[in-house]
């Protein structure tokens, strides 16, 4: 039940309450508190006094009245107005708290009085005690303020009234002295609470701005800032947090920096083995392909102008021999540039086939396992990745690796390839880059792994060999490639 | 829900604002002159009561005498007291009351030195007389005047015979004075504080008016316990009625005749009652020679 006034407050509010920063909202809060405080208990307090002072001057009244009535009995009826005068002067003088005392006799005529010269006009019938009771206090309402006046009967009211009027007047100033120092100590306190306030919101906002200002500096690229911890709070949690942030984002961006470098050297290196290649493949084409054709062109030419169909067939012989020779030429590049063995016959068999050249051509004891293949083929960027990072990997064996011994595990399972593959070689520290060949290698093993949604692990150390783990989702068995439906 | 909030503000304005001050307010620095006092045309009869008892056992006592007499003289009468029992014969003697209830020394100071005219005297158990008894605490290991050498004694009036004359007399056949035979002596000024002094150890001992003394002990039976009586002097004249030479024979023939045919008015027992007397009876001065005798004999040894 929420209501749209009482809301467009609550938003009012806290646009004003919202806006103000955090020091001023503590030191708000411990203001709000002091004072709050403060006034609850000057007005507690003064309400209780109030009260029992209250209750003290009516009692104070009463028993004045009565010890002035004792004491004036003999008096008035000795007529002793001297006396009685003395007493009444007595009574003021022994009691700052009464404002007036008079005696009047059985006919309610004023015998003394403590006014001087003349007497109140209103006073004498502002009060009576009632017949029969033995005195009767009446709360009067003066110029002076509130009067606690008791009309006290003189033996029996025979001899006459003792009246006496107690006045607050005295007991309002000890009151008004006591609530100024309540307050004065309510605004002691309220300053020694903003001074601490202050301190607090300092020693709380300052690891704030600091995170402020680092995180700024982040923003700018600047990685540098750490912010030594403050307190063993949720600030101090917070700092170590946004500390260990920086250094991860730091790490991370040194990481990327990293294979944005090893991603253009990889480039390079892919651009100008492909200029190689086709350099290669120009001379090749130019050298051989080229130059055969051209004995071909010729000999074709030649060809016609023979007569003699004996020669004629012996040359043509020759001649389809020299193109038989040129096709295994050109088919011997195609192989070059390709593997059919990959698109023929499969992953495992291109693996072995791969694997035994390199043990022929490298001396080099290579232990293949392939598992979980069965006839099922996997895709084919899949199979060439695979291919790729399995040739890749064993060609920064062959060349950086100094091993005797290398091993392949590769194993089909729940939808995935695992990969592993070992050597005993010399090892590196997979924190440093300084090959940056073999990491060159590793890099690309990464982003082709990485492109199918899989992941490297590199777990080596200098002079222990060199673990790859590899990692790519083949989408659970049913991702079958079947050769033959892709009409090549 | 702003409407409610507007009900809300007012009804707080109208809370806080100060109530009406109250017409009734008196101002206590606002003084006027006390009205003079009308003198009533209607002249009450004043009688003076010597301070024997207490102010407030005198007006206890004799109220319903006033009471009778006003009734019967169908005029006001106002009741005078004085502390002291010279104040009350200075009254009688410049004619300020029309009657006075004295002591038996004040009487005898009074005729012999002004002509204080004997109206009418109490009777008591038969008797128109009383004596002074020298009481003493009731722990006290006095049996006579003797014995309270060197102690605290109270008088009660300084021209009081019972209270202060004959325990002169006393003193003074022991060859001694007041002054150098006790400790010291204060005055209560009158024999309800005299008897309470000694009571309450305040005084080792004291000489009260018998009639006073029976008076107290018959309203307050513990009082008996806590004093002891240890010596009775000779009866003397009663304390009596007077009034002033020069006043009017009417009216102290009528004044006379009221009093002594009070015990035979049914509503004049009721008021003799309460002050303890039988009847009021005629005296010749010379009923007061002993005590006279007693006075001029203590006036011859300290004047």
């Amino acid at each position: 039940m929420k209501h749209p006034f009482w809301n467009r407050w609550v938003q009012r509010l806290w646009r004003v309450v919202g806006a103000v920063n955090i020091r001023i909202k503590i030191m708000g809060i411990v203001l709000g508190l002091v004072v709050l405080m403060g006034v609850t208990v000057t007005l507690q307090v003064r309400a209780n006094l109030i009260r029992t002072l209250d209750q003290l001057l009516e009692e104070q009244s009463v028993s004045i009245g009565r010890d002035v009535a004792a004491r004036s009995t003999d008096l008035i009826l000795i007529n002793n107005l001297y006396g009685l005068h003395q007493l009444l002067e007595d009574t003021r003088t022994n009691n700052p708290n009464v404002r007036y005392a008079f005696i009047t006799d059985a006919q309610n005529h004023i015998l003394v009085h403590t006014f001087g010269d003349g007497f109140p006009a209103e006073l004498l019938q502002a009060n009576a005690t009632d017949s029969g009771d033995h005195h009767r206090t009446a709360i009067l309402q003066t110029d002076e303020g509130q009067i606690w006046d008791t009309a006290v009967s003189i033996f029996e009211g025979r001899a006459g009234t003792a009246r006496i009027g107690v006045s607050d007047a005295s007991l309002r100033v000890m009151l008004d002295a006591l609530t100024g120092q309540i307050m004065l100590t309510t605004v002691l306190a309220a300053i020694i609470g903003i001074t601490a306030a202050a301190a607090l919101t300092w020693v709380l906002t300052r690891p704030i701005l600091q995170l402020v200002g680092a995180a700024q500096a982040v923003e700018r690229g600047d990685f540098r800032p750490r912010i030594a911890r403050w307190a063993n709070d949720e600030i101090g949690e917070l700092t170590d947090a946004f500390n260990a942030m920086v250094g991860a984002l730091a790490r991370a961006q040194d990481e990327r920096a990293e294979r944005d470098l090893l991603r253009i050297q990889y480039v390079k290196g892919v651009i100008s083995a492909q200029e190689d290649e086709r350099r290669r493949i120009a001379r090749e084409l130019h050298d051989s392909t080229s130059q055969t054709l051209t004995s071909l062109v010729i000999g074709l030419r030649q060809l016609s102008e023979i007569d003699n169909p004996a020669e004629t067939r012996q040359r043509a012989e020759e001649l389809r021999a020299i193109a038989a020779q040129t096709l295994g030429d050109v088919h011997g590049l195609a192989l070059q540039l390709r593997p059919s063995v990959l698109d023929d016959l499969g992953l495992p068999a291109a693996i072995q086939r791969h694997v035994a050249d390199c043990r022929r051509r490298h001396q080099l004891n290579i232990d293949l396992a392939i598992t979980g293949f069965d006839d099922e083929r996997l895709s084919p960027e899949v199979e060439t990745a695979l291919y790729r990072i399995t040739q890749e990997a064993l060609t920064n064996i062959v060349r950086h690796a100094h091993a005797q011994t290398a091993s392949i595990f590769i194993e089909r399972s729940n939808g995935t390839v695992r990969t592993v593959i070992e050597d005993d070689g010399i090892g590196f520290d997979p924190a440093q880059s300084e090959h940056l060949d073999g990491h060159l290698g590793l890099y690309g093993i990464r982003e082709r792994a990485e492109l199918l949604g899989g992941k490297l692990t590199i777990e080596s150390e200098r002079t222990r060999g060199t673990s790859l783990y590899i990692e790519i989702p083949v989408g659970g068995g049913s991702h079958d490639y079947n050769p033959n439906s892709t009409g090549g | 829900m702003r409407y409610w909030g507007c009900v809300l503000l007012i009804g707080l304005l109208v809370a806080c604002s100060s109530s009406p001050p109250p017409s009734d307010v008196i101002h206590l620095s606002e003084l006027h002159p006390l009205p003079v006092r009308l003198v009533s045309d209607v002249v009450p009869l004043r009688v003076s009561v010597a301070a024997v008892v207490s102010p407030q056992g005198t007006l206890e006592s004799y109220q319903p005498l006033l009471d009778y007499l006003s009734h019967q003289l169908d005029r006001p009468v106002e009741l005078v007291q004085r502390q002291t029992y010279t104040e009350t014969n200075t009254l009688i003697e410049e004619n300020a009351v029309d009657i006075a209830f004295v002591c038996t020394s004040a009487y005898i100071e009074g005729h012999d030195r002004f002509g204080m005219e004997l109206l009418a005297a109490p009777q008591v158990n038969g008797a128109a007389s009383y004596q002074s008894l020298l009481i003493v605490p009731a722990s006290s290991s006095a049996h006579n005047m003797a014995d309270l050498a060197g102690l605290v004694f109270a008088f009660t009036d300084p021209i009081s015979f019972s209270g202060r004359v004959y325990p002169t007399y006393l003193v003074q056949q022991l060859g001694s004075t007041p002054e150098d035979f006790f400790a010291r002596t204060f005055f209560t000024y009158n024999h309800d504080n005299a008897i309470r002094a000694v009571a309450n150890g305040i005084a080792d001992g004291a000489a009260v008016d018998s009639l006073v003394y029976d008076f107290a002990v018959q309203r307050d039976p513990a009082l008996a316990t806590q004093v002891r009586v240890i010596h009775r002097s000779p009866a003397f004249g009663i304390p009596p009625v007077v009034i002033n030479p020069n006043a009017r024979p009417q009216l102290k023939a009528m004044l006379q005749e009221l009093l002594l045919n009070m015990a035979v008015d049914p509503e004049g027992q009721a008021a003799l009652a309460m002050l303890g007397v039988e009847e009021f009876v005629l005296l010749d001065d010379d009923t007061y020679d002993s005590a006279r005798a007693i006075i001029q004999t203590v006036e011859t040894v300290s004047p």
